[in-house]
């Protein structure tokens, strides 16, 4: 009887948890603290908004450009991505991206952008680097609905917590250090085969890999 | 060998922004005409966000914020944002004009050819648009190293199916094949062979400069 009773007081206070989970993506997103500062960004210049972001996202971002070889440049990366928030804040949409992804988005073509500088090359290709690599919600054609994606971004961080670390660590070259599978089975000293299916693996999880075809 | 979509591997690294821009293009191109690829993208774009938010966290300059902060109130927003500007074609962006004006050279047969390398300076793959005249057969011919081919208009068929515009296929020295151009259209591919030693990711850190 008193072991009921203890069981039922648990689910009492673990209901709201529960709860929060199971919500609609689409109320979820409305619940990321981030995305709503973002939204208030971009439609009211909200500099208080703004700071919060920096200060969450701008170690982040250092980090990010540190280990992907622009430790001397670091900084002005930061900068940079952040003044394109800035600009761009206006044209997110949160039902289109989490603000973490958006960013991250940014970060990362502000990085090829930067490369692309140094090599001087950009004044001569026709194509800029946001032809080829798109920020999430800026372009009208986007088909994908705004459920779909909110939903990938929560599995993602639940996926993720589910897998082993050696297929993070795959992962995390690839995405922090910018390093091919070729370079990270050199790094890792795995072969390639190895270093494809741990990713493989990982991807299967995060249902990225199409099922009927296995690509 | 990959056939109508990019491997998930490949999406990965474009996601992460490891591809090489011919590389990087193919993959675009489907992408516009795929939701399926595309919501993959999606969750993809949302790894490198998690990544990144789980790696250390390395503090910035006490004064930073005020520096943008400065740098935002002294260039002010460009009236409209880059959404409005008129929307011209990536593909013809990049071409100059409609693909069916382009300076082809005749190769054999129905097959007509036209180098487009030099639109992507410091790249080491080389970047060719192929037309299969309407109708027409190519020769059978195998790949050296690799090819990723897109399909920009019309459609080829060979011995393993038929691949449509926007089809994304990926060829290697393993895959002989005798494509067909299929339907009333010319058949026009835009390729990217890779150079004949692995460098991808290699190449890019030795023309990195902030690398020492």
């Amino acid at each position: 009887m008193n072991k009921v009773t203890n069981i039922n007081h648990a689910t009492v206070k673990e209901r709201p948890v529960t709860t929060l989970d199971q919500k609609p993506a689409r109320a979820e997103g409305r619940k990321d603290p981030w995305s709503q500062l973002l939204v208030k960004v971009g439609k009211e210049q909200d500099r208080q908004a703004y700071h919060s972001l920096f200060e969450h996202f701008a170690p982040q971002l250092k980090y990010y450009a540190m280990a992907n070889g622009m430790a001397s440049h670091a900084e002005e990366l930061v900068q940079e991505v952040f003044v394109s928030i800035w600009r761009r804040a206006c044209l997110y949409d949160w039902q289109k991206a989490a603000a973490s992804t958006w960013i991250f988005t940014i970060a990362r073509n502000q990085r090829i952008d930067m490369l692309r500088k140094m090599r001087r090359t950009s004044a001569e290709m026709p194509v800029e680097t946001e032809d080829l690599w798109q920020i999430p919600g800026e372009d009208d054609n986007q088909p994908v609905t705004s459920l779909h994606r909110l939903m990938s971004e929560r599995r993602v961080r639940e996926s993720l917590s589910q897998l082993p670390e050696d297929q993070i660590t795959v992962i995390a070259k690839v995405y922090m250090e910018q390093k091919s599978h070729q370079m990270v089975a050199d790094e890792l000293n795995i072969p390639l085969g190895t270093v494809k299916s741990r990713v493989r693996l990982a991807l299967s999880k995060l249902k990225v890999i199409l099922q009927d075809q296995n690509v | 060998m990959t056939r109508h979509h990019p491997d998930s591997l490949s999406l990965m690294e474009y996601s992460a922004g490891n591809l090489s821009e011919p590389h990087a293009l193919c993959i675009r191109l489907h992408l516009d005409k795929c939701t399926h690829c595309r919501s993959r993208v999606d969750t993809l774009d949302s790894l490198g966000a998690v990544m990144m938010e789980q790696q250390p966290k390395v503090s910035v300059s006490e004064t930073m914020f005020d520096d943008i902060l400065a740098k935002i109130d002294s260039t002010p927003a460009p009236e409209q944002p880059a959404k409005v500007v008129p929307k011209i074609s990536l593909l013809q962006k990049l071409l100059g004009e409609d693909i069916n004006n382009l300076p082809w050279k005749r190769q054999l047969g129905d097959v007509s050819v036209l180098d487009i390398t030099e639109k992507f300076p410091g790249q080491k793959e080389q970047v060719v648009l192929q037309k299969l005249g309407a109708g027409g057969k190519a020769p059978a011919h195998t790949h050296r190293g690799t090819e990723t081919t897109i399909v920009l208009q019309g459609a080829f068929a060979d011995q393993k199916g038929v691949f449509n515009q926007w089809d994304f296929v990926v060829l290697t020295d393993q895959d002989e094949h005798k494509p067909v151009a299929v339907g009333c259209e010319d058949c026009i591919t835009l390729s990217v062979l890779s150079a004949p030693v692995k460098l991808t990711g290699t190449f890019t850190r030795m023309l990195n400069p902030f690398i020492r």
